[in-house]
């Protein structure tokens, strides 16, 4: 039962704004989750909700099984790394990590300092006079260190150099592989996402759109790009769910759900001279879906 | 030694299994080679581990590396019918292209003999 399950869960502010909306999510223990949605969607108040800072108005939130909400024993198995670090100004790297030290048992100092070393931050200075993405970096290894089964990252790489970000996901990786560590991305860079992600949840105006693996999201949907000598007959595609067709010059663009080899199989039977099957971007593929079903996801 | 293109659209673990099988078809892999481990190619990437995890599954699942457990995963005798599948899809493709572009049949042969007698003089 180690894993993360939203359950029917409302969450609301104020008597008006319903942040989340009956979410039923599960996140597996072991996977790299990646949380992505158009800005003001929810993503956060579902990292908040997950650390225990935000308690829901209705259904339940549990992981390992139990509530997290003022459970220490929970809190424990969590790491959150929030986008905003300004609270952390008057810590130096010493203190930050004495003060954490203090609520998570795991805590290794060994890991720590070889990390310290890794990124080479001062210690002893105070995080108010560190760079943005210095802070970061002091939180990142922090939190590894403390050694919990579920790390949150809010914005993940945000303002780190590409430097920084690859050692940050070799730290990932590793911690992946060594302690079956869940870790629990939100961000907009969808390229990263899909770098580190194994699974992947899109997030609309507090509804979850859907979650699966990254390779069946990419499997579902395809981009055609073919061209005829002969244009061919109105009803060629029947039975292909074609969300999207542009026509430039004599080259036709199509979107499509759908198997691959079904729909190369409809095409290839109209007689094109040109017949590509592009693979989408996990960034095209967010674009389609917000497009499709921003504005009605009630139909949902 | 494995060049991946994160700006790709191709599938990360595809491109990890091309570059494999490219670099057995050109000999840079030999037969016993041992390939890096799942995490320190996943590290060296900064990819997810199941995504080299997958790519070394398929290969081993084709028959082109095996596995030894405690000891990591290695390239298998080379199956030279697999790999002329393999150079044939390649083939395939370019010939269609090639007939898109208005060559014809007697055009590629005689290309394909003179790249021969090239090859075979090397």
């Amino acid at each position: 039962m180690k894993m993360i399950e939203f359950k029917e869960l409302t969450k609301k502010f104020s008597n008006e704004f319903t942040a989340l909306d009956k979410i039923n999510l599960t996140i597996e223990k072991g996977t790299a989750f990646g949380l992505l949605g158009s800005n003001g969607a929810g993503k956060s108040t579902m990292l908040r909700l997950i650390a225990g800072i935000y308690r829901q108005e209705a259904g339940e939130l549990l992981i390992d099984g139990e509530k997290v909400y003022d459970n220490v024993k929970i809190k424990e198995k969590i790491f959150f790394i929030n986008d905003e670090t300004i609270q952390f100004g008057h810590h130096t790297l010493k203190s930050l990590k004495d003060f954490y030290k203090g609520f998570y048992p795991n805590f290794s100092e060994e890991l720590f300092d070889s990390l310290r070393e890794k990124i080479g931050l001062p210690f002893d200075k105070k995080l108010n006079q560190f760079s943005k993405g210095m802070k970061r970096q002091a939180i990142v290894i922090v939190g590894l260190a403390c050694q919990t089964d579920y790390l949150m990252l809010d914005e993940a790489f945000d303002g780190l150099d590409p430097a920084m970000r690859i050692i940050v996901k070799r730290m990932l990786v590793d911690a992946m592989i060594d302690r079956e560590l869940t870790v629990i991305i939100s961000s907009h860079n969808l390229k990263e996402i899909s770098e580190i992600c194994d699974t992947v949840a899109f997030v609309h105006h507090g509804q979850i759109l859907f979650a699966k693996s990254i390779d069946s999201v990419k499997n579902e949907i395809h981009k055609i790009q073919v061209a005829y000598k002969e244009a061919p007959e109105e009803n060629a595609f029947e039975g292909l769910d074609i969300v999207k067709a542009e026509t430039t010059q004599s080259v036709r663009h199509y979107i499509v759900r759908g198997d691959h080899d079904q729909i190369k199989k409809v095409f290839e039977a109209t007689n094109p001279i040109i017949f590509e099957l592009i693979p989408l971007t996990l960034e095209e593929i967010f674009i389609i879906e917000m497009e499709g079903k921003g504005y009605g996801y009630e139909n949902i | 030694m494995f060049n991946i293109d994160l700006t790709s659209r191709v599938p990360i673990y595809e491109q990890l299994y091309k570059k494999t099988v490219e670099l057995v078809m050109k000999g840079v892999l030999k037969e016993q080679t041992q390939l890096p481990s799942v995490r320190s190619l996943a590290k060296e990437l900064g990819v997810n581990p199941n995504t080299v995890a997958k790519a070394y599954q398929q290969l081993e699942h084709d028959g082109i590396i095996y596995s030894v457990a405690g000891r990591g995963s290695f390239i298998s005798k080379i199956n030279h019918q697999n790999l002329k599948e393999y150079a044939f899809e390649d083939f395939d493709k370019a010939v269609i292209e090639a007939f898109k572009a208005s060559v014809t049949a007697e055009e590629l042969c005689d290309r394909i003999k003179t790249l021969g007698e090239g090859y075979e003089n090397d």
